[in-house]
């Protein structure tokens, strides 16, 4: 393989998309023609240069002095396989993108101007999540990190609430309460660690964080900010009220690529794997697997009863993320099984990553789809979906591997529970399936070309699904090369082992969703989409209630309050007025007060001098 | 002997210059207290501070009391007669206790300054009661006129007690001499400004007196 | 060249000379009066940079009388403070004579009296006896009560008239002091004071009847009252001397000859102290009530001088360090509040002949239409309440480590209180300025350079914080007299 310079690829990779979003912006504010296209395809090119870092890119670390306090970004076998698949997937979402809001570009063209300021709201926001995502995964120092999670934090709010209705007000609402609790979190525990270990670089934070005095509560701190981030049961209430509400190509990049922000945070700052760690972080691992396998089971069981299919596939994430942050656990609780782990935990993030991006592409698909034949369309939008649940390709490669080294290390238990969570998976699956077919749209006439973006895209991200497993080992590297020979397919004679949660998950989704099809309506009525969401907005909404009419009161007493010491500083004022008249008197006493104090003043002289009295002075004086 | 009876006159005229309401005789009073200084003054041995006494004190201060008295100019004239209501009887105890203090004050320092009973003992004793007469005149009195009257009278007995307490030296006659200037000069501009104070407001005390008819002012 | 008493004498004279010139020929161009008058300050500047080398000393034989006079750092000092001031108040005056309309004869009056006024100052300032002390002082009185009364309203004969009386009965006690003392000692030279006077009877008499003499003219507590009706009609220019100058001269002797005949009276100083804090309270309150621009700022001098006679307990029976920074704070906080104060009467003064009203009602909606004359006002105001970086700021800090170090806690309150009293009453004249809702307000227009000259003092005080060194530097030697 061809090996290309790191620190020009590196500067290319971030600083096109910067490039591109500042042009999108200049181009709307400057050029008066309307009729030029805003996403055209330079704009699509965005993370084709970080495509080619992750292909080309030598291993190394690119130092910079004058970067915030010494920045330093790197690339190695792990950052390049989680690079590559979140460059690919952007890439397809903005190639989707150009496809999905055709319509607006075209009203754009025509000359709306509210469709060219929605197109730039949209154009703008995407290049700088791109770069803050990318920023982040090269990163090495503890600035850059933050500084490129912040940026992809914020600027994807813009994508959340695009389409500007009142759910996606509530969806961005979520997402931003969320994320402000989050990147509070996140700071106080970077600053706290890298504060009290002095540690500018991540692998300096994480040995520090290893064996910090309170280290426990620094890395707590880190689960529960990118836990934020990650979709963890309890701080996921955003991931289905935002993804069903943001447009399909942002939903396909926060599910897929944004996600894994958090895995990667957690990645690169809790002491995974690590031989010599402080006995605390035992108990943070027991807490984050238990936290896992309740987010994968919990998920999945709110996610049945979804009915929009983006809302399904968020709690199909949350429940994916749920068995990846029970992989990371492991990491805290046998530390000697993380190396072989951690290889298949970026796989299985790769592998979610692209097989999400597909899932969430197809919802659009399904929607406007092209004028296909019906079996083929249906059988490439199961495809990914049966990938997901294991069936087939990095899913199967992906649930191979971790069993194996779930055995070897001897936690036979969790892999029955994951297993179980397949489960699940397999039936969130057939739910997404399902919905889709439900809210399925005739292929029409004026609808998509055969060949248009959208579908492209689509079955693109599908191939890059499916053929993960063939490239994955190529650029993961020395990840995999512990342990020789890369990922390995499982052998037959374990595929009944692995196939069982499947047919087990088809089995159920079909009785289920026989005999729960009368209470469905009901059920999901009663499990809204968010979920904890509602109670949670529906107590502040009663605290803040509650607290403006204590409020109000409280502003009745204070003016209650203002009033009596205004009567005080006219009663005061009043009293003043004596001091006044008062003046008047020294004026006119002028010469009585002259003689006073000339006289008192001698009184304190006399009577506190030291010497001897006046007469006995005189009399002695006289003796003498 | 001449020093007594000099002190004896010199108390007599200070009183009928402080006590005496009509101010014209009060004004006479002070030209002849004047003079009489200017005698003591030669008799001390200091002839040009007789002569700047005589000068200013007697001929100019003198006289240009008398002249705001008859009037000058086209400014109306001041009455005659000090019409002006006493001052409140509840603080007279207390002007008296504070003069009587100052003299008890300034008496105690002189008895340990001036061991023996000589003529200059007598000079501050003068000095002393002319001092005393005029602060109570200074304190009691309203009409403006006749506070600078005592002014004058406490300014003299305050160089009367100067001259007794440190004897005839050059320090004293250059104190004194700048005491008379300054004398000089406040009772010129305080008589003008009375005069146009009076003409302007019809108002001869620094405060507005409650209870004083315009007439009785007049 | 070495200063030599010719200069001095110079410096005493030249200044009567030139305000009998203007007498003859007032002038109307602030030109020609920037030309004559500044050499004055230079040549004092140059006497106090001449002082490095030790302060300078001489007697005067005038035929049997012999005059002694003594110029050290801090004369040196207050008489370039003087020139500085004498000069900025004959600038504005020059402008205020063309901006309103005055006696004619009343304007010409008040050039000779600024000269005799800076004649009577420079006499005190460099006075090593007590005869000269006396001319000096009763020099400066008549000055200044002539100049009081050059309006010639009714207010203003009112209230000069008093000023007049009183002035004259407390240089009578103070005569009568002196008196006492020429008898005690037979001395009237500092020095053979210094080195002579015992701290027995006679010499407590004569100081209490001195200091009540000198109390009254620098308008201490209770003796105070005369002093707000007299700047309430006089002249802006006159207001401003006076506050400055005048009345810090009385205080100026007061405290040398406590120094030289007193110094370890506890009792007594502690008494002047805790006039000094009532004089703090009692200006801070009655500003904050007063009616009229003027007289605000004229209670506000009686509060601040409140503060100067904070030195008395601070140095007697001290450490030297402690006497050395409540020193350096006492004469800071005179210069300091002697510019400001200058910049303050000549603000409102420029207030109230725009707006034409004496009321601090009048002052609506002037944050917007004469922003430069309130930024002065507030820039002078930054002194008075002692924020930094101004002198007023060091002089206080300087008075409360030394109040600190002595143990003397009541004075701490007192800066503490007095600062809070004069935030109350600065802001009240802020608040009345920046109300809006009023009908517009009539204003006319002043020469700029009025403006200007108020500013410049203004910034003087805000800069002798800054520059605290080299005035401190030339202090430091004179703490013990």
């Amino acid at each position: 393989m061809i090996e290309l310079p790191l620190a020009p690829l590196l500067y290319t990779a971030l600083l096109w998309p910067l490039l591109l979003g500042l042009r999108a912006l200049l181009r709307s504010l400057i050029a008066p023609s309307p009729a030029r296209v805003t996403l055209d395809w330079l704009w699509i090119s965005a993370p084709l240069p970080a495509l080619a870092l992750a292909v080309l890119g030598a291993d190394g670390s690119l130092p910079l002095q004058t970067w915030l306090l010494g920045g330093r970004w790197e690339l190695d076998g792990q950052r390049r396989l989680l690079l590559a698949f979140t460059a690919l997937l952007w890439g397809l979402a903005g190639w989707y993108a150009r496809g999905y809001l055709a319509a607006e570009q075209a009203q754009a063209a025509a000359g709306d101007t509210d469709s060219r300021s929605r197109l730039v709201r949209f154009a703008l926001p995407w290049q700088l999540t791109l770069c803050g995502n990318l920023l982040l995964l090269v990163a090495e120092d503890i600035a850059s990190f933050y500084l490129g999670f912040a940026l992809m934090t914020f600027a994807a709010y813009a994508l959340v609430i695009h389409c500007n209705t009142a759910k996606a007000r509530v969806g961005g609402l979520a997402y931003l309460a969320m994320a402000v609790l989050g990147e509070a979190m996140i700071l106080a525990g970077l600053l706290w660690g890298a504060g009290s270990a002095s540690a500018l670089t991540l692998s300096q934070l994480r040995a520090a964080l290893a064996t910090a005095d309170a280290g426990l509560w620094m890395g707590l701190l880190l689960w529960l900010g990118f836990g934020v981030k990650a979709g963890v049961i309890g701080l996921h209430l955003w991931l289905p009220l935002a993804h069903p509400v943001a447009p399909t190509p942002a939903s396909a990049v926060l599910s897929g690529a944004m996600i894994k922000a958090g895995l990667v945070g957690w990645l690169s700052t809790l002491p995974l794997g690590m031989a010599v760690v402080d006995a605390s972080f035992h108990a943070l691992g027991q807490v984050m697997l238990s936290a896992g396998l309740a987010g994968a089971f919990a998920a999945a069981l709110l996610g049945i009863v979804q009915r929009h299919p983006k809302a399904v596939l968020a709690y199909s994430s949350v429940s994916q993320m749920g068995m990846l942050t029970a992989l990371v656990a492991v990491g805290l609780l046998r530390p000697e099984s993380w190396p072989a782990l951690s290889a298949l935990v970026i796989l299985f993030a790769a592998h979610h990553g692209l097989s999400k991006g597909a899932l969430f592409l197809g919802v659009g698909i399904s929607r406007h789809p092209p004028p296909w034949p019906g079996w083929l369309l249906w059988t490439l939008l199961a495809l990914p979906g049966l990938s997901l649940a294991g069936a087939l390709g990095s899913g199967l490669l992906t649930k191979w591997g971790t069993k194996t080294v779930l055995d070897a290390a001897g936690e036979h238990t969790l892999v029955i529970w994951l297993s179980l969570a397949a489960v699940g998976t397999t039936v969130l699956m057939v739910r997404t399936l399902w919905c889709q077919w439900q809210q399925r749209a005739r292929a029409s006439a004026d609808g998509q070309r055969a060949l248009a973006p959208m579908p492209l895209a689509w079955l693109l991200s599908i191939l890059a699904t499916l053929s993960l497993p063939f490239w994955a080992d190529r650029l993961a590297g020395d990840l995999t090369g512990g342990r020789g020979g890369g990922f390995a397919w499982p052998p037959l004679a374990a595929l009944p082992d692995l196939f069982w949660p499947l047919g087990l998950g088809l089995l159920l989704a079909l009785t289920l969703g026989w005999s729960l099809r009368r209470v469905a309506p009901w059920l999901s009525h009663w499990l809204p989409a968010g979920d904890l969401w509602w109670p949670v907005a529906k107590g502040c909404r009663w605290l803040w209630r509650i607290s403006r009419s204590a409020l109000r009161g409280l502003s009745a007493l204070q003016a209650a309050w203002v009033a009596w010491w205004l009567a005080r500083e006219r009663d005061g004022l009043t009293g003043l007025e004596v001091l006044t008249r008062a003046e008047g008197w020294l004026r006119r006493q002028l010469a009585i007060l002259l003689l006073a104090v000339a006289v008192g003043l001698a009184a304190v002289l006399l009577f506190s001098a030291q010497s001897t009295p006046l007469w006995p002075q005189y009399l002695s004086r006289h003796a003498s | 002997m001449v020093a007594w009876g000099l002190a004896a006159l010199l108390l007599a005229l200070a009183g009928v210059c402080l006590l005496e309401r009509h101010l014209w005789r009060a004004c006479q009073g002070f030209v002849a207290f004047a003079l009489l200084m200017a005698l003591a003054w030669l008799l001390l041995g200091a002839p040009w501070l007789a002569l700047a006494e005589a000068l200013f004190g007697a001929l100019l201060t003198g006289g240009t009391l008398l002249w705001t008295l008859r009037g000058r100019g086209s400014l109306p004239r001041l009455a005659e007669l000090d019409q002006t209501p006493q001052r409140g009887l509840w603080m007279a105890p207390l002007r008296w206790l504070l003069v009587l203090c100052w003299l008890g004050l300034i008496g105690a320092a002189l008895v340990w300054l001036l061991d023996d009973l000589s003529s200059t003992s007598l000079l501050a004793a003068t000095g002393l009661l002319i001092l005393g007469l005029g602060l109570w005149a200074f304190v009691t009195h309203r009409h403006l006129l006749r506070r600078l009257l005592a002014f004058n009278l406490l300014g003299s007995g305050v160089f009367l007690l100067l001259a007794g307490v440190a004897g005839p030296s050059a320090e004293v006659w250059g104190l004194i001499l700048v005491g008379l200037v300054v004398a000089l000069l406040g009772s010129v501009l305080g008589a003008t400004l009375l005069l146009r104070l009076h003409a302007q407001a019809d108002q001869i005390t620094l405060n507005a007196v409650f209870g004083a008819s315009a007439d009785s002012a007049r | 060249m070495n200063p030599t008493p010719l200069h001095l004498l110079w410096l005493l004279c030249a200044p009567l000379a030139l305000g009998l010139l203007a007498w003859v020929r007032p002038p109307r161009h602030s030109g020609l009066v920037l030309l004559l008058a500044l050499p004055l300050p230079l040549v004092a500047l140059w006497l106090a940079l001449g002082l490095e080398a030790g302060p300078m000393a001489g007697r005067l034989g005038l035929g049997p009388l012999v005059l002694h006079w003594r110029l050290d750092g801090l004369a040196a000092l207050l008489w370039l403070l003087t020139h500085l001031l004498l000069l900025a108040s004959a600038l504005y005056a020059v402008g205020y004579a063309r901006a309103t309309v005055l006696d004619a004869r009343a304007y010409a009056w008040l050039w000779p009296l600024l000269g005799g006024l800076a004649l009577g100052l420079g006499l005190i300032w460099i006075a090593a006896d007590l005869l000269l002390l006396y001319a000096g002082l009763e020099l400066m009185g008549l000055c200044a009560v002539g100049m009081m009364l050059l309006p010639g309203s009714i207010e203003a004969l009112s209230a000069g008239l008093r000023y007049l009386l009183y002035a004259l009965v407390g240089s009578l006690a103070w005569l009568l002091g002196i008196a006492l003392l020429l008898g005690a000692w037979s001395r009237l030279d500092l020095a053979g004071l210094a080195a002579l006077a015992q701290p027995d009877a006679v010499t407590q008499i004569a100081l209490a009847l001195l200091t009540s003499g000198l109390l009254l003219k620098a308008a201490i507590f209770p003796l105070h009252s005369w002093l707000a009706p007299v700047h309430g009609s006089a002249w802006t220019p006159v207001s401003a001397l006076h506050g400055a100058l005048v009345v810090k001269a009385s205080f100026f002797i007061l405290l040398t000859l406590w120094r030289v005949l007193l110094p370890e009276a506890i009792a007594g100083a502690w008494t002047l102290g805790a006039l000094g804090s009532l004089a703090v309270l009692w200006g801070g309150v009655q500003a904050w009530r007063a009616a009229g621009l003027k007289q605000l700022v004229a209670w506000s001098t009686v509060g601040q001088l409140g503060y100067l006679m904070l030195a008395f307990p601070l140095l007697a029976g001290t450490s030297a360090n402690i006497a050395t920074l409540a020193w350096q704070g006492t004469w800071l906080q005179l210069a300091g509040h002697a510019l400001a104060k200058a910049a303050m009467f000549m603000a409102v003064g420029n207030l109230l002949l725009s707006t034409g009203k004496n009321q601090l009602e009048g002052l609506t909606g002037t944050s917007r239409r004469l922003p430069l004359s309130l930024l002065t006002f507030g820039l002078a105001a930054v002194t008075l309440m002692g924020l930094p970086p101004s002198a007023g700021f060091t002089a206080k800090w300087l008075l409360l480590q030394a109040a600190l170090a002595a143990g003397q806690w009541p004075w701490v309150l007192v800066l503490v209180l007095g600062t809070l009293l004069t935030a109350i009453y600065i802001f009240r004249v802020l608040r009345c300025s920046f109300v809006e809702d009023a009908p517009e307000p009539m204003l006319c227009t002043l020469p700029l350079g009025m403006d200007l000259i108020a500013f410049t003092l203004a910034l003087a005080a805000i800069a002798l914080g800054l520059a605290a060194g080299w005035p401190l530097s030339l202090l430091g030697q004179t703490v013990v007299p």
